[in-house]
């Protein structure tokens, strides 16, 4: 980054007063910001809440436990010859 | 605000977000002000005050005096802000007027007129950041070597020390030679 400087007789755009000035403090919404910047800060990540992490165990063992059920039910049209074969 | 009842503030809000407010009513126009003057644009200006403010709270806890006025901290943190703000531009541009230089062009020796501060503003561009920083902080800020020291957490001799020494690189920058 480079920095320019312009030198001029009045300078930059007046400077506001301190009426002007007044307008723009907002200290509830400082506040507010900062609640919501600590907050975020300091939010749990979801492995770390116990009951977050029984629903997220269910979830997977769910899942496991239809693929498996579907994978075992799923039988190869190769191994279907072979069950016919042995059949006969 | 005396320093003591300024340090009791400071001890509320680390336990009280809350009770930062008479630190940050006290503050606000000067940090305004401040940021004002490098940033030029009013909008703008309100916006990274707020975030100055947002900052320096959620570093409250960790903040300790070591003899320094808060402004001094909040000064600091407000550099930062607007660092924060021009890093991925290519360029900056601080307006300067001519009662803010006056002193500047003195120490300088430079001639009266449009020439001499036409030289000053390209002597000025070519300074890095850290050099730059410490002449507006003296000149356009008008700050002591005392508060120079505060802000940048120096010394006051050291303030005055760097301070004369970029003075010197800006004499050869301003050279026929250069």
């Amino acid at each position: 980054m480079n920095r320019r400087y312009r030198i001029s007789p009045e300078g930059r755009q007046p400077e506001p007063t301190d009426a002007e000035i007044a307008r723009y403090r907002d200290p509830k919404r400082l506040v507010y910001n900062y609640h919501k910047a600590t907050r975020a800060l300091h939010r749990k990540p979801l492995y770390k809440d116990p009951k977050a992490f029984i629903a997220l165990l269910i979830i997977v063992l769910i899942t496991w436990l239809i693929t498996e059920v579907a994978s075992d039910r799923h039988v190869s049209p190769a191994s279907q010859d072979q069950l016919h074969e042995q059949v006969d | 605000m005396e320093r003591a009842e300024e340090e009791l503030h400071i001890a509320r809000a680390k336990r009280d977000p809350n009770a930062f407010a008479p630190l940050y009513e006290l503050h606000f126009a000067a940090i305004f002000r401040f940021i004002h003057r490098r940033a030029g644009d009013r909008e703008l200006s309100a916006d990274l005050t707020q975030q100055t403010f947002l900052k320096a709270m959620l570093a409250l806890p960790r903040y300790e005096p070591k003899g320094y006025p808060f402004k001094a901290f909040l000064f600091r943190v407000a550099l930062n802000e607007l660092k924060m703000h021009w890093r991925k531009r290519k360029e900056v541009v601080i307006d300067m007027s001519y009662a803010e230089v006056r002193g500047l062009t003195e120490e300088m020796g430079l001639p009266e007129g449009d020439d001499g501060l036409r030289k000053l503003e390209v002597a000025l561009g070519r300074l890095d950041e850290d050099r730059a920083r410490l002449i507006e902080l003296r000149y356009m800020d008008g700050m002591s070597f005392a508060e120079l020291g505060q802000v940048l957490g120096i010394a006051e001799d050291a303030a005055k020390m760097r301070t004369h020494r970029v003075l010197a690189t800006l004499r050869t920058y301003l050279s026929p030679r250069a």
